[in-house]
């Protein structure tokens, strides 16, 4: 009827896995939801350094400006409406996402001004513009 | 639920479930999130665009109005009804920001002008302690 013959049995086994296993699915859990899905660019830009840029835990939508104007989402290259489409899609999925502007340093600022407008009417307010960071680790 | 008693005798050693494999499993899981964690890391500036609402704070108040910064289409930079070069930007929105302590600044780009300039501004305006930064481009 009773199964308690298991706890003396069980002291043949080397290591008691259980804590080891709750801790590891505790560190797995920590980073499944600390993992930001970085929607990457998909395109490398040379930036602009600067000495205070800041990193961020939510800015993980990527859009790439490139000298010549072209617009890079989502390793694909895209049209200024399609970023609108894009970001509200994206905005629905994870509300408090935030988009990141990979600006060429000699792409023109009309670019990324009507960038920032498209991606505000998408539904995501918050903007930043990538740097490199120039501050030597500061 | 318990572990049925006649299989419990078969099989002496077990105690209900293997957990080895699943272990495994975790551990892959585990090592794959670690390492896609720091996969990318920008880094960035924060900036703003103008909307309605700044506009007639601005009107209404011009104690707290926009330390105003232009950038032309071949890279110069004007504070103040005065061309500057770029390493003298964090001076000038200092002293600025010195006479008007709750002013943001306003960057005013030409549409052709490069990037590059836009971002040096906003770095400078940030050096000086302004993170009120918004950034619009000539219509």
């Amino acid at each position: 009827m009773r199964s308690q013959r298991h706890a003396p049995e069980s002291e043949d086994h080397g290591i008691d896995l259980a804590p080891m296993l709750d801790f590891m699915t505790n560190l797995l859990i920590f980073f499944i939801i600390t993992t930001s899905f970085v929607k990457e660019a998909g395109i490398t830009v040379s930036k602009q350094a600067a000495m205070t840029p800041e990193g961020r835990e939510h800015g993980n939508i990527m859009i790439a400006v490139t000298e010549s104007g072209e617009l890079w989402m989502d390793r694909q290259r895209v049209d200024f409406r399609r970023i609108r489409s894009m970001v509200e899609r994206l905005a629905v999925e994870r509300p408090d996402d935030s988009v990141v502007i990979l600006a060429d340093k000699a792409s023109k600022a009309g670019v990324v001004a009507r960038v920032m407008d498209e991606v505000k009417i998408g539904g995501i307010s918050e903007v930043y513009i990538a740097a490199d960071d120039a501050s030597g680790g500061e | 639920m318990r572990v049925r008693r006649h299989q419990a005798e078969v099989h002496e050693s077990t105690t209900g479930i293997d957990l080895a494999p699943m272990l495994d499993f975790v551990t892959n899981l585990l090592i794959f999130f670690i390492i896609t964690a720091v996969f990318v890391k920008e880094v960035s500036l924060e900036v703003t665009r103008p909307t309605g609402e700044m506009k007639q704070d601005k009107d209404d108040n011009p104690e707290n109005a926009a330390i105003p910064i232009s950038v032309l289409m071949d890279g110069t930079i004007w504070v103040d009804n005065r061309e500057v070069d770029v390493r003298a930007v964090r001076a000038n929105v200092e002293r600025l920001h010195a006479v008007r302590p709750k002013a943001g600044v306003l960057i005013v780009a030409d549409q052709n002008a490069p990037t590059g300039t836009v971002v040096e501004v906003i770095d400078a305006a940030r050096l000086a302690d302004v993170y009120n930064i918004t950034f619009t481009t000539g219509q």
